[in-house]
């Protein structure tokens, strides 16, 4: 079957291609109707990667973050019409057992798996008309859930393999930094996986602190941050500014302290060693999330305390008509300073 | 419900080849009007599917239906020898058991890139005007000669439209404009919203798209096949 289909080519350039559609047995034909623009899509867009890497991916789908609606499925899990959600996070099946294997361990999982495909990053994304998927990556959204909020399903599911990266107890008070998109949903995330612990969220703009679902935010260097006793810290801050954010979770964490570093940087970064040695800290890397993950997203999306908070976070809905409005909301993305994403309807 | 009727009675003779008719043409290995089939058969408003077709190549589309899994095709009908005979036998099969206000969705088996998005948009107006044309802007001057030599005039173009299909219409309205036109011997219309104008009706215009060409010259081919193999791009 013949689709639309956007590719990025150059930095700032896309293309319009039509992808002829070969469904494989375990395959079905969605139909993208919403998706949001990643920090990541962006950087690919402007090209900020270095050279050689931006050859090996260009021409590519951007976009991971999508919702869908069925068209074929003729392995009959699904009835045309069903909206579902993409994993983007896919392990290509393989012959041979693989070494060192982390798919089955909880606390990592397949997406640390150095054979992974990751839509619009290694393998196309879902900037098109349809895309033939694996049934298995495929998860149907629950009826009460808007297909707009489902978007944002891949970033939930994010926190919540942030979440699982460590076993906590229960009751620990937990610190997030950023006062981004991913930290509003991971301390939202929190609320609901973690809601004996007191949650405390620590960023730069008051304004949007205030709209955070936390027990208590800090504007980043208040001495007071010390006194919260936080045992596990989540970094969330990503870009220029993660080294400053990171040496400022090293400081206030409590001696023995968890730090989990969710935010991408893009240069080598330098942050306080000696201390980390000198109180005893671990820090662990997160990344991407698997499909055990975008199960529990859309289960908690179910909660309509929860739907409401993610509500907010959608700025305005974006509708693709063509290329033309393609290249509009990306442009549009670029210069979004507002505390949510806008979300874009295909009608291509 | 909404039907679709794909016309692929035409021989193909503007392009040459004397084996096949331009619609079984292979592009990247499928026929051009398996291309076309899917995007219908796969539309979920799309109910069932009339395929109009030459009768000496009734048996080559059933075995292409089969083997490509091409489902909603309900009834093949034989091709007349006209672009309008061949809708107006359509409609007399379709009138055996569809009902009159059901959505009659006409489309050229050789415009393999129609959306379905233009196919909707098709549906949509249709219920609500009895009667849709879908075109395009015109981007180019359109000039007017009569004797092929000289000019005789130059209408102005932000009024001129490309036509293209589908075209789509209220059943009993369609059945309509083709027993006028036959009772008043029009048999050459090359267009069906002729002949419900004829009728003195309103068509209604949708917006389609430069992509839903329609291949009746090898350029054309060249163009689909040179559109399909871009997409055809593997990451490494």
């Amino acid at each position: 079957m013949l689709g639309k289909s956007f590719k990025i080519v150059e930095p700032r350039r896309f293309d319009l291609y039509i992808d002829d559609l070969v469904c494989a047995p375990d395959e079905a034909v969605v139909k993208i109707e919403y998706a949001a623009i990643c920090k990541a899509d962006l950087r690919y867009y402007l090209g900020a990667r270095d050279k050689k890497t931006l050859g090996f991916k260009y021409p590519m789908n951007l976009l991971h973050e999508a919702a869908g609606s069925i068209v074929v499925d003729q392995t009959k899990n699904f009835e045309v019409g069903d909206r579902v959600v993409l994993v983007p996070n896919m392990i290509p099946p393989t012959k041979h057992e693989c070494e060192n294997c982390v798919c089955q361990q909880a606390d990592l999982g397949e997406n640390y798996c150095p054979h992974a495909l990751f839509a619009s990053s290694n393998y196309n994304g879902f900037s098109r008309e349809y895309v033939n998927y694996p049934v298995g990556y495929l998860l149907k959204i629950p009826a009460k859930v808007a297909p707009q909020l489902a978007t944002f399903t891949e970033l939930v599911s994010v926190a919540i393999s942030a979440y699982r990266r460590l076993n906590l107890q229960g009751d620990e008070t937990v610190g997030v930094w950023g006062d981004g998109v991913l930290g509003f949903i991971l301390s939202a995330t929190l609320r609901s996986l973690h809601p004996k612990g007191k949650i405390i969220v620590v960023g730069k703009d008051e304004h949007r602190l205030g709209r955070f679902l936390a027990d208590r935010c800090y504007l980043a260097g208040d001495p007071e941050i010390s006194e919260e006793n936080i045992l596990v810290a989540y970094e969330c801050v990503g870009g220029r500014f993660s080294a400053e954010a990171i040496n400022e979770i090293i400081d206030q964490i409590a001696v023995g302290g968890r730090i989990v570093l969710a935010g991408v940087a893009e240069e080598p970064i330098g942050i306080n060693t000696r201390k980390i040695l000198e109180k005893g800290l671990s820090l662990y890397g997160v990344t991407r999330s698997s499909r055990a993950d975008f199960k529990k997203a859309l289960n908690l999306f179910v909660n309509e305390g929860f739907q409401a908070a993610i509500s907010q976070l959608i700025l305005a809905e974006t509708i693709i008509n063509d290329i033309t409005d393609f290249y509009r909301a990306f442009e549009a993305e670029l210069g979004n300073k507002e505390l949510g994403k806008n979300i874009l309807r295909f009608n291509i | 419900m909404n039907i679709a009727v794909i016309l692929a009675g035409g021989s193909g003779s503007r392009m040459g080849i004397v084996d096949k008719p331009k619609q079984f043409i292979d592009v990247y290995g499928k026929p051009i009007i398996i291309h076309t089939l899917e995007v219908f058969d796969n539309h979920p408003e799309i109910d069932t599917i009339a395929v109009v077709c030459l009768s000496e190549w009734m048996d080559d589309l059933r075995i292409l239906l089969r083997r490509y899994e091409i489902n909603k095709v309900k009834w093949l009908v034989e091709g007349g020898e006209t672009r309008q005979l061949s809708v107006y036998h359509a409609v007399k099969t379709l009138s055996q058991e569809c009902a009159d206000d059901d959505i009659i969705v006409v489309h050229d088996s050789v415009r393999p890139l129609v959306t379905h998005k233009i196919i909707s948009s098709n549906i949509a107006a249709a219920k609500q005007y009895g009667a849709v044309d879908t075109v395009v802007p015109s981007a180019d001057t359109i000039v007017r000669s009569v004797d092929g030599v000289t000019i005789r005039e130059v209408p102005l173009r932000k009024e001129l439209y490309l036509g293209q299909t589908p075209q789509s219409f209220r059943l009993s309205l369609l059945r309509r404009a083709h027993e006028k036109a036959k009772a008043e011997n029009n048999l050459n219309s090359t267009d069906d919203c002729q002949l419900v104008l004829e009728l003195e009706e309103e068509v209604h215009l949708v917006q389609g798209e430069k992509l839903n060409f329609k291949i009746t010259s090898f350029d054309d081919l060249l163009l689909l096949k040179a559109i399909i193999k871009l997409g055809k791009t593997e990451m490494l």
